[in-house]
Formats: C-alpha cells, sequence, structure tokens
C-alpha cells in the first residue's frame, strides 16, 4: 500500500468512495505496481476480494504482496480472497486430465466467439458467495474485484465487444448492485495517434473503458525520454461530481518505484532535483 | 442555437449528442431531459450506459411521474435469465409497445443513453433503419440520442449522425467547468446552420451559454504575452543603455553584403591586385575535338 497514493487519492483503508470502478490504464509501460497497491489496500480495509490474476501466478502476486505487509495465502485461507490462477486454470483446458475438474470460466480459449460470460458467472459466484454463512466465519466489507489484465483477453482472441460487455456486466454487479469496487488494469502498446491497424482494438478498449469508468490512473514514460531517478508519470482523473457540480479533474504526477513502495510527487519536485 | 434547441426539438426530429473521453456528453442529455420536463413533455429514457440511480442523481423528483425510465443497465444481454430490457429489444415494435404501455395521451420523447452500445451490438444499418422507422412511426415524437464518438469507426458515426436533424458536439473548453459545443441543425427546407458556443451546466442540469469563442480572443492572448518582457527578473542584466545600443547599430556584420561592400569589390582602388590573362593555347581544350583537327 503506497501511503502517497492514498493522500493523492483522498482513500484510506478505512474510509474509501465505494461504488467506484477506477481504470488503470499505461501506454507503453507498466502499471502493475498500482494493482498491486490497490490489492494490499483493499485487504487491508477487510474487504471481500476477488483477484482474476490472469497474467502472473499465485507465488508472484503473493511475493510482492509480503513486501508490502500483506499475506496472500493466510487471506485465502481465511476466505478474504478469491484468487482466479489464470495460467493454471487455462492449462486445465487446453490439456484435460480424466481427474481434473475443467474449469468453466476459462471456456472462450476454446472459442473466443462465446465470450466472457462463463468468466462473469465465476465472479458472480465469487461476489455474491454462499448463502449461508458458517459459525465463526467472519463478516467482510464490501466486495472488490481486481482484474490484472484485461488486454490479455485481446491477445487470446476474445472480442473487443465481449470484454466491454463483461465489464459492463462486472460494474453493475459489483458497483452497483454490492456496491464494491472495482480494479480493472489495461495495456496499450501503441502511440495514441496511431492509425495502424496495430493497436486499434486494445485502443477501443481503452477508450470505451475509460467511458464507464469513475476515476482513472494512466501511467506512461516521461515524454522527455529515460531517467534513472523517476521512472514516469501518472495522470489521475476524476469524474465524479463533487458538490453536486459535474466535474472532470485532471492532475498530473511523477513517480519512482521502490522495492517496498513507490512515491509520487508533482512534476519537477523529485528529489534527484531539489 | 443551443438554447433553442433546448427549448424545444421539433416533431419528427432526431437530436445527437457526440462526445469523447475527454468530456462527457451526459450532463448536456441531462439538461434536455430537464428542460423537455419543465415543457410537460412525456419522456422514456432505454438506459444501457449508466444505472438508473447514477441517471435520475440530480433530477427533481417531482417531475418523475412523467419521466419513464427503462433499466438497460443490469442485465443488456439477458446473462441473468430475466432481463428487463435487452439490446435485442431495440426494434419498432418493441419499442413502440413499450412506449404504449405507458398509456399517455401525448406522443412521447425518447431518450437513448447511449446509441454506443446498441451500435455494438447491432449493424449500424439495422440501427439506422430503427431510428428512422421510430421517426416517422408517430408513437414516439422526438428521439434524442448520445453517442460516443471515439468508440466507433468514422464510417458508422457518419451514417448515424447522418439521419439526426440536428447535432450537438461537446469538447471540454479552455477553464475548467466549460465546454464548448459546436451545433449543427438541418432544417426540413434543407438549410444546413452551424454555431459554435461556450456554455457551462449548473446545479440544477441549467444551460448558461457563455459566449461564442471568438479567435479573436485566442490572438490577443497571445499578443499579451509576446509583450511580456523575458529580461525582467533575472539575475544578471540582459538590458542595452543607450550608448550600447547605438554601437550596436553602427556595426556591420563581417559577411553582409551591404552597399559598401559591393561598390569596393566592382570598381576596384588603385594598388588592388589586377589580374593579367592572357590565353593559351592548352586552356583552350575541346573535350568534342581533343586533337582539335575537326573543322
Amino acid at each position: 500500500m503506497f501511503s502517497e497514493l492514498n493522500s493523492i487519492l483522498n482513500i484510506s483503508p478505512d474510509s474509501f468512495t465505494r461504488g467506484e470502478f477506477i481504470l488503470v490504464s499505461d501506454r507503453q509501460s507498466d502499471a502493475s505496481f498500482l494493482i498491486h497497491h490497490f490489492l494490499s489496500f483493499y485487504l487491508r480495509a477487510r474487504c471481500k476480494v476477488c483477484f482474476l490474476g490472469l497474467v502472473q501466478s499465485f507465488c508472484h502476486y503473493s511475493a510482492v504482496s509480503q513486501r508490502l505487509g500483506v499475506s496472500l495465502t493466510q487471506a485465502k485461507e481465511k476466505g478474504q480472497l478469491v484468487f482466479f490462477e489464470g495460467l493454471k486454470e487455462c492449462l486445465s483446458v487446453l490439456t484435460p486430465k480424466e481427474n481434473n475438474v475443467e474449469s468453466e470460466a476459462m471456456n472462450f480459449l476454446r472459442d473466443p466467439t462465446v465470450g466472457l460470460r462463463s468468466l462473469y458467472e465465476f465472479v458472480r459466484s465469487s461476489v455474491i458467495g454462499s448463502g449461508s454463512l458458517e459459525e465463526g466465519a467472519e463478516q467482510w466489507g464490501p466486495s472488490v474485484l481486481l482484474v490484472d489484465d484485461l488486454s490479455v483477453l485481446l491477445s487470446l482472441g476474445v472480442d473487443v465487444g465481449a470484454v466491454l460487455d463483461f465489464s459492463h456486466y462486472c460494474r453493475a454487479l459489483v458497483c452497483s448492485q454490492m456496491q464494491g469496487n472495482m480494479v480493472m488494469l489495461v495495456r496499450c502498446n501503441g502511440e495514441e495517434d496511431d492509425d495502424d491497424d496495430g493497436d486499434v482494438v486494445s485502443e477501443v478498449l481503452l477508450k470505451g473503458l475509460t467511458h464507464q469508468c469513475n476515476l482513472s490512473l494512466h501511467v506512461q514514460g516521461l515524454p522527455t525520454g529515460y531517467c534513472k531517478d523517476i521512472h514516469g508519470q501518472m495522470e489521475v482523473c476524476w469524474k465524479t461530481r463533487q458538490g453536486d457540480t459535474p466535474h472532470l479533474q485532471k492532475n498530473l504526477f511523477q513517480y519512482k518505484v521502490y522495492d517496498k513502495g513507490a512515491s509520487f510527487f508533482a512534476r519537477g519536485t523529485s528529489s534527484a532535483v531539489l | 442555437m443551443l438554447s433553442e434547441l433546448l427549448q424545444g426539438i421539433e416533431s419528427g426530429g432526431f437530436l445527437i449528442i457526440r462526445d469523447s473521453c475527454s468530456y462527457s456528453g451526459r450532463d448536456l442529455l441531462k439538461s434536455f431531459i430537464t428542460a423537455a420536463l419543465n415543457r410537460e413533455e412525456v419522456i422514456h429514457i432505454l438506459c444501457f450506459d449508466v444505472s438508473e440511480e447514477e441517471l435520475k442523481d440530480g433530477l427533481k423528483p417531482s417531475d418523475t411521474k412523467r419521466l419513464h425510465i427503462h433499466n438497460a443497465y443490469s442485465d443488456p444481454l439477458g446473462w441473468t435469465g430475466h432481463p428487463n430490457f435487452t439490446v435485442q429489444q431495440f426494434s419498432l415494435e418493441d419499442l413502440t409497445n413499450l412506449v404504449k404501455q405507458t398509456s399517455q395521451p401525448k406522443p412521447a420523447v425518447l431518450v437513448i443513453d447511449s446509441l454506443s452500445w446498441i451500435l455494438r451490438h447491432k449493424t449500424p444499418p439495422a440501427v439506422c433503419q430503427t431510428l428512422q422507422q421510430l421517426r416517422k412511426g408517430g408513437a414516439v415524437r422526438a428521439v434524442i440520442g448520445l453517442l460516443h464518438t471515439d468508440m466507433h469507426q468514422r464510417g458508422t458515426v457518419g451514417s448515424i449522425c447522418h439521419l439526426a436533424t440536428s447535432l450537438i458536439s461537446v469538447a471540454p473548453g479552455v477553464k475548467g467547468k466549460e465546454a464548448v459545443a459546436r451545433v449543427t441543425k438541418r432544417s426540413k427546407s434543407g438549410k444546413v446552420m452551424q454555431d459554435e458556443e461556450i456554455f457551462c451546466i449548473t446545479e440544477d442540469f441549467s444551460v448558461t451559454i457563455l459566449s461564442k469563442p471568438s479567435h479573436a480572443e485566442h490572438k490577443t492572448n497571445s499578443t499579451e504575452e509576446e509583450q511580456a518582457d523575458p529580461t525582467a527578473n533575472l539575475t544578471f542584466n540582459l538590458r542595452l543603455s543607450d550608448s550600447e545600443l547605438e554601437a550596436k547599430q553602427k556595426l556591420t556584420l563581417p559577411f553582409v553584403f551591404s552597399k559598401e561592400k559591393k561598390t569596393a569589390l566592382l570598381h576596384p582602388g588603385p594598388g588592388s591586385g589586377r589580374i593579367l590573362y592572357e590565353p593559351d593555347a592548352n586552356d583552350d581544350y575541346d573535350q568534342e575535338d581533343p586533337d582539335d583537327d575537326l573543322d
């Protein structure tokens, strides 16, 4: 959990806006450090977290979270965290064994035109949870859905429309119905003004999700090039109505990622400069 | 022109509000809804993009008797098994039935939030056909739609906008809460009028037209900036005193071809070198006649 980012976004594990869809995106950069932040943040806030880890193994997230002070194994055992390990599940689809129950959630690997309805059903079952609470089970806070990341679904052959439908349904379920939060990571490779066929699909996905989200964190490299002390810039864009007036507020920060955290500062105020 | 449109859309009219990621047109859409409610019109909203609560947020509760919101947000594709309104129901018969269900005497205004959602699931020709049939049909008096232009190809956006009788494209303005609206209005006689206005939306969703964005304003701003003195507030002196200015203007630069230099070169004075040239036979080398024996 990065305390500087918490103060920028004006949230803390004790108080944060509910029903929010936070979109984390990056362009030719790596914004996955923000996913680790939100994972440890919501676990600390005692929320029930459903994490779709499609690009890395459980051990990877566990190791990083350990450095941020949160144990994923413990959270999983207590029932606070439902972890969907995409890499392992897709093996069970691609190489089915007799005693291996094939997970329905990744059935789009066999036929991408089917869409992401089964993945949504998985999310729905883990967010709504089992009907009866066992004795001694802990009461957790609002449900949170984290997805890392959505662009890999495009690489696996899923249509952009299907991914946008999936995020729409997840938002309707998690944010509107359950009044929980949702954080999704989208990655783009090309330049924004490129008209090539290369990356049009992920641009459409990014634009579609930007229309749906409440808060957008966009991570990019510095426009002036590589710098040892500043790893990139992050643009924070709030879409919520503040004080009853429709308002779009944007702020630009620069950041540096450390071993156990990240620091955020206004442009030009890096500790290397001052 | 924006205020004229807010005061009423003519019968059979189709208004499209085009927005993008940088500025959401939903607030302007809500202004149109508020204005229509104030005119005692009946409104049906097909709500795909946002939840019903978010759409109703800010609208006055007393007017909601004439406001019918059809929730297509929670299950537009029928995944849960008991959907309220699916995107497949966007056709002339289903929409006419939906509007007639409320049994109001006056034909209603249909608001679609948003057309982009429908365009993702139905082909543009089908959507255009349905919209055209709705306009001519009679169950609906006018249609207002919100379109996210950056989510579709230009051809798709162009086809839908071609059907519209009025188009408003919104973009963020220079200052915080302002926005720029480019309005295109096509009248029945075939005349097209275009206008550009700066507006801002207040808390109760009424639109305040601020001014026309004059390009002259931009120019005066830039000349003001140019007049800002760069030599002020420095720790070293960049200004010239009068004598220094005079000396600078007197100085002739070495490679500038001034009048004095020209006369000096053209009329060499005494003592300068003279070149005496006597043509040598060896200098007269003709490439086409190297032995000099041809005629």
